[in-house]
């Protein structure tokens, strides 16, 4: 009887935790790739000014 | 006026589509090879016996029947636009609704044409009593109706999905969950005809609600999805 | 400046960037907050849960699964809800941050759901010797998450842009309609059996409410934090996304 409550409350909250930073990691490659772009943007519009 | 316009266009973009699937024949034999088939393995899946083949039955033969129609709803979407003829369409000042409702007809028929030849060969293979009284003429509007709500629904969502790389995988997994209502309600109608019992729901009843439902909401969301 | 012009939206550079930098200062704080607030939440239901409700009498310590499958099973389909909601209103007004509210309520709707069907199954097994039954609740809870995977993959099919999104819209606008529909069919089909019991508790004692209260209000703001990083997720992908196409 027990061993389900015990696997229930494992499997949520691995699930939820592995969710968490799996959200975290993402987030992160965004963020970075945003950095990447903006500055590959900013490299594109000092071309064109010159 | 309006009306007049709208079925003429209605009629003329379904005429163009007959003519087509007249034209390429495969679609229509592989859906119905296909069919029978699924029929064939079922026979080898469950080892049918007299006594449980009238519960066992309505079922195989609505799995066929579902399997066939998406197979097929995939064929003809996705040959039109490969071609480029339904982008070609949508440049036409033809009322959208118009046009949802001419590829409807033309899958609805399509499908009801392999349907009505696959029921004697399913009623053959399976020795079903569907030959006396009126057991056949009442099991053909069931069998259309429920062709009809899988094909509102699969209609407007294999449009949405040919644009896709994974056509042939996306249909079915979207169409499927939505279509469940009228799958239990167009099987559990079949088996009532071959084995009736009391208290039960009104299911050809419900299966024309759902109809209704699918064909009513579909028919208003096909203008976005095709919207440039 | 002609980078202005190929923006999609005829947002200029700077507007663009001055956004990013706002959500980047403003966000973060609701975050911590949320972060904080479900933590404390989240930490006293399970105190509650495990030590201040009584043992159900006919279930034993297995019903305690309860009070975390209610709160999972609400939020994963209040999350298909306002993906319908968002939908219908993008088919009304196409404004993007529509679009990425219904993208985050997908994602984080199908983790909720999955743990919802996980941990119902761990607990039927106990209390009514089967994994799975085909009752009409689990049947259209099942629908569901098959209508959320089907969302997930179709928009990662279709790629970034408006077509993708109206076509979630109307996905998530038929779903909506289907699931009461489905559960309504199932529960008609079942009807005439004798289909196993979902409720077997009766009356629960006030601790009991009281956890599940608890519990609900702490899951619901896990949700929403979730969704706020969701959200943040897909924001910044599109629009690292459109400066991309802008350069290119």
């Amino acid at each position: 009887m027990q061993t389900y409550l015990i696997i229930a409350y494992i499997v949520a909250w691995l699930a939820i935790c592995l969710y968490l930073a799996v959200l975290a990691m993402r987030l992160r490659g965004v963020r970075t790739e945003l950095a990447a772009v903006e500055e590959l943007v900013r490299e594109y519009q000092q071309e064109k000014e010159d | 006026m309006m009306a007049r316009l709208f079925f003429s266009q209605l009629w003329a973009v379904l005429w163009k589509d007959i003519r087509y699937e007249l034209r390429s024949k495969q679609t229509w034999i592989g859906m119905g090879m296909f069919a029978l088939l699924v029929l064939v393995i079922f026979n080898f899946t469950f080892d049918l016996h007299a006594s449980t083949v009238t519960s066992i039955a309505p079922g195989a033969l609505w799995v066929a029947f579902i399997f066939a129609s998406l197979l097929g709803l995939g064929r003809t979407v996705a040959a039109e636009r490969e071609q480029g003829m339904l982008d070609r369409l949508l440049l036409t000042p033809v009322d959208r609704k118009a046009i949802y409702l001419a590829k409807l007809l033309g899958n609805l028929l399509f499908i009801g044409v392999v349907e009505i030849i696959a029921l004697p060969v399913f009623a053959i293979l399976f020795n079903l009593p569907i030959w006396q009284g009126t057991t056949l003429l009442a099991l053909i509007p069931i069998v259309l109706l429920g062709a009809l709500g899988i094909a509102a629904v699969g209609t407007l969502f294999s449009v949405m999905a040919a644009t896709t790389q994974a056509k042939e995988l996306l249909l079915p997994i979207l169409v499927f969950p939505l279509v469940v209502p009228v799958v239990i309600s167009a099987v559990r109608a079949t088996t009532l005809l071959l084995v009736p019992s009391v208290n039960e729901p009104p299911w050809v009843g419900l299966l024309i609600a759902f109809d209704v439902i699918f064909l009513s909401v579909s028919t208003l969301l096909f203008q976005y999805i095709v919207e440039e | 400046m002609a980078l202005a012009n190929q923006l999609p939206d005829a947002k200029g550079q700077p507007v663009q960037r001055r956004q990013s930098a706002q959500g980047q200062s403003r966000w973060p704080l609701v975050s911590l907050i949320l972060g904080g607030l479900t933590a404390i939440t989240l930490s006293l239901s399970l105190w509650m849960i495990f030590f201040y409700t009584p043992v159900d009498a006919l279930q034993g310590v297995t019903q305690r699964i309860f009070y975390f499958h209610v709160p999972t099973a609400w939020v994963g389909m209040l999350s298909f809800i306002i993906l319908a909601v968002c939908g219908i209103i993008y088919l009304f007004k196409a404004d993007e941050r529509l679009d990425w509210l219904a993208r985050a309520a997908a994602e984080v709707g199908v983790v909720f759901l999955t743990i919802t069907l996980i941990l119902g199954s761990l607990w039927g097994k106990p209390i009514w010797g089967a994994w799975w039954v085909w009752d009409a609740r689990l049947t259209a809870t099942l629908i569901l998450w098959f209508m959320y995977v089907g969302y997930i993959m179709l928009r990662s099919y279709m790629g970034p842009g408006s077509e993708g999104a109206r076509a979630g819209a109307v996905i998530g606008i038929i779903g909506a309609i289907d699931v009461p529909i489905i559960y309504l069919s199932v529960n008609w089909w079942r009807g005439q059996h004798p289909a196993a019991q979902l409720n077997p508790k009766g009356d629960l004692p006030p601790q009991a409410v009281i956890t599940l209260l608890v519990a609900l209000v702490a899951i619901t703001l896990l949700y929403a934090f979730m969704m706020v990083q969701a959200y943040q997720l897909q924001r910044l992908q599109a629009l690292a996304q459109q400066l991309r196409a802008s350069v290119e």
